[in-house]
């Protein structure tokens, strides 16, 4: 059995999607994973992120967001943490994709591109912080 | 994020290079939004054969211009969608609200 894990830590504010999408093109080489696989993980980290960042701090401190990222043999585990207001995103209500376009809205677009994407997303509160952890097995 | 605007027949052509996300998303809806409110542009073609990647900040702006013109009868067109991008679209319901063309061509030629 292989396990690898990389750490990356950031702060709450959105030009860190810039540190995101540098870290993931080197996740991708570092562990041969495919381009269009990491562009999926790129979307899926960056609505979680923007969520925490809109919404999780009623203050205007600095807080940190920390992104694990877990291999153990084809399974990737991407687990996002921060300290900020209990808030289970798996719980959102699913927008109504097919409505036509007048009344379509993209609110909650961002969790359903979540779900829709990886392959299993859960969600803990623990010790005063919120754990989303988004799973994807890769092809070998 | 940049983009390129040509003029084809009586489509305006917007030709999108790069990510659209959080960071650049209200960069990429002030120019889109200037050709459609400040020129009136009402005949449309997105050329994404550069669109690298789009998150839902830029899907946002896809769905407010798509409002726009089928509000005034206009039309908008999409062109060169890659697979990424267009399984994006797919998976949020937007091939069924957006005409998506294999190139601008073909998206031209349409009307």
């Amino acid at each position: 059995m292989e396990v690898h894990r990389k750490k990356l830590k950031l702060s709450n504010k959105i030009s860190e999607l810039e540190t995101i999408r540098q870290f993931l093109a080197e996740l991708g080489v570092a562990w041969n994973i495919a381009p269009p696989v990491i562009l999926t993980l790129n979307l899926v980290i960056e609505e979680a992120f923007t969520n925490v960042v809109g919404y999780a701090f009623d203050d205007k401190l600095e807080h940190t967001i920390e992104i694990v990222f877990d291999k153990q043999d084809n399974i990737l585990s991407i687990s996002m943490i921060d300290d900020g207001k209990a808030f289970d995103p798996t719980q959102n209500a699913e927008p109504d994709i097919n409505l036509p376009v007048a009344e379509r809205s993209v609110g909650g677009l961002g969790v359903y591109l979540i779900k829709s994407m990886m392959d299993q997303v859960e969600y803990k509160y623990k010790a005063n912080k919120n754990i989303l952890i988004m799973r994807k097995k890769l092809e070998s | 994020m940049n983009i390129q605007v040509t003029n084809r027949d009586n489509f305006t052509v917007v030709s999108i290079h790069g990510r659209i996300d959080t960071i650049n998303a209200e960069n990429f809806n002030t120019h889109l939004m200037h050709i459609l409110d400040n020129e009136g542009v009402d005949h449309l073609v997105l050329d994404c054969a550069g669109l690298d990647y789009i998150s839902s900040s830029g899907l946002r702006i896809f769905l407010v211009a798509q409002k726009k013109i089928s509000a005034v009868q206009g039309k908008l067109l999409l062109s060169n969608l890659q697979p990424t991008i267009k399984e994006i679209f797919d998976i949020s319901g937007f091939s069924t609200i957006f005409s998506i063309f294999p190139d601008t061509e073909a998206a031209i030629k349409s009307k």
